[in-house]
């Protein structure tokens, strides 16, 4: 993987957790969209080739293998929607104390 | 959007959701910038400025106090919690398509040929520390991040990376800027006559391809620190067939002799380096500069003669998406140090330049005859398209 070096994350609000929700409803609004773009990429498709009409859809139950596959697609979605989580819990630092941050601007500043 | 960057051999190409979730931060971004950003002016002219003014009997003074109270009123930090995220959301996306693709774009950069495009890597290069103290602006593993000694990933990120940044808006090869600068020069100075020309701190080389095409009688050189951005640049222009000559070098000390080019380059490079490194660079720019040649800086304006509240909207990146001298460079006094340098005041000059995608065309050669002086507007994509550069014509 590749390895970040993000160092002090900054928070906006008085309550860290806000952020960390912001975060994840903006990263949710996008895997909605992408979704949304992914089903109408597919329904068009197939009724354009007159293979499956939309209603059939509706009436679709996925096998074991398929839902699988569905498992292991939710494991990585579920990665990405919560990586504020995963990895920026230690260094969430609220936006007026970033002293790290702000001793390496003085420092690039001054130097 | 995102389908309009220009292919090549080393883009890698993101799969359906992949590309779909590309563009959805891209449209979200224009929106952020446009939209909801105007927002955050309008709560500082009707509510935040009146209330300072009431308290202090005087307007903010500047940027650093506007930043201050601004960062107290809840629609600015939604704003910025929401901006932070969707930095982040941007290499989310990009990311893992490029992870995947990992080692063949490694291979395919150690087998890319040199019949136009030339690379010469010097191990001797460290990462300055400016550039790998932290990853700047959130890009994951930075400019030199590498798991194995071939890996460009570095590149391959920042390629598309810049080009989702942008919107699609610097064009296909996300070259506005440098299409812009060289278009630019090429009628300002029509006896020139450009041999030799250098790009310092060229990344990719996205900036330089344009110089290629706009000069071609020169020999472009593009000079960069990181070996993962150079081998992906040089795979990138040899099968864009670019002729330019891409060596690892640290801008602070380069390799080439005194007067070597009739043009050097940057292309938004200072900001992301240290005051020292701003200051060393330039002194060697100068040095490998021929008489007569010309020096152009591509830069953020410098933000301290704004407006406080543009100042403070400008520099939000500076705090807040990991830009660590950003802001301290949009304060400096550009003309001051390219004196300590030795340009003098007669050789330095300030351009504002159209951008040459967007910019009608009698608008951009009038601007080219144009006397420059003042810049009143920002460089950012989505508001205004006009670039800001600074340099100097060596006598």
């Amino acid at each position: 993987m590749t390895e970040r070096n993000v160092g002090e994350r900054p928070t906006f609000f008085d309550d860290p957790a806000v952020d960390q929700l912001m975060a994840i409803i903006m990263a949710m609004s996008g895997e909605l969209s992408v979704l949304y773009d992914r089903v109408d990429s597919l329904e068009r498709l197939l009724d354009e080739k007159r293979v499956v009409g939309r209603d059939e859809v509706e009436t679709y139950r996925p096998d074991e293998a398929v839902e699988a596959e569905r498992k292991a697609r939710r494991g990585e979605y579920i990665q990405r929607l919560f990586r504020i989580i995963r990895e920026d819990g230690a260094h969430l630092v609220p936006h007026d104390h970033m002293t790290r941050y702000q001793a390496l601007q003085d420092e690039l500043a001054n130097d | 959007m995102t389908a309009g960057q220009t292919p090549h051999a080393m883009l890698v190409e993101p799969d359906h959701d992949d590309y779909v979730r590309q563009c959805y931060v891209a449209d979200l971004r224009l929106q952020m910038l446009n939209n909801f950003a105007a927002g955050m002016k309008d709560i500082y002219q009707d509510r935040v400025k009146p209330e300072f003014e009431k308290a202090h009997h005087r307007a903010p003074r500047d940027k650093r106090e506007v930043h201050q109270i601004m960062m107290r009123d809840p629609y600015t930090r939604t704003w910025s919690s929401m901006m932070r995220a969707m930095q982040e959301m941007m290499w989310d996306a990009v990311l893992p398509g490029i992870e995947r693709e990992r080692t063949a774009l490694a291979e395919m950069a150690s087998a890319a040929s040199s019949k136009y495009s030339t690379l010469k890597l010097d191990p001797a290069v460290e990462p300055p520390y400016y550039a790998r103290a932290i990853d700047i602006h959130c890009m994951p593993g930075g400019y030199f991040g590498m798991v194995s000694e071939d890996d460009v990933t570095a590149g391959a990120l920042y390629d598309r990376g810049v080009y989702v940044y942008q919107m699609g808006l610097a064009g296909g090869l996300a070259d506005g800027i440098g299409r812009s600068v060289a278009e630019f020069i090429r009628r300002r100075y029509p006896d020139l006559n450009a041999r030799a020309i250098l790009d310092v701190g060229c990344t990719v080389g996205h900036n330089t391809g344009p110089f290629c095409d706009v000069f071609p009688a020169a020999r472009v050189h593009a000079i960069d620190a990181s070996k993962p951005l150079l081998r992906y640049g040089h795979a990138r222009a040899e099968s864009l067939k670019l002729p330019i000559h891409f060596e690892q070098m640290d801008a602070r000390r380069m390799s080439y002799p005194d007067d070597s080019f009739d043009i050097v380059f940057s292309c938004i490079l200072f900001h992301e380096t240290s005051h020292s490194a701003h200051r060393e660079i330039l002194r060697e720019i100068r040095r490998v500069l021929k008489p007569g040649g010309i020096n152009i800086n591509m830069e953020l304006p410098p933000n301290e003669s704004l407006d406080p509240y543009d100042g403070f909207q400008i520099d939000w990146d500076a705090h807040y998406n990991n830009e660590p001298y950003y802001a301290a460079n949009t304060s400096t006094d550009v003309k001051a140090l390219m004196a300590e340098v030795g340009f003098g005041a007669d050789e330095f000059f300030e351009w504002l330049i159209p951008d040459f995608y967007f910019a009608p065309r009698q608008d951009f050669e009038a601007a080219a005859q144009a006397e420059q002086h003042a810049y009143s507007e920002t460089g950012r994509w989505g508001e205004i398209v006009h670039w800001y550069g600074y340099g100097a014509r060596k006598s």
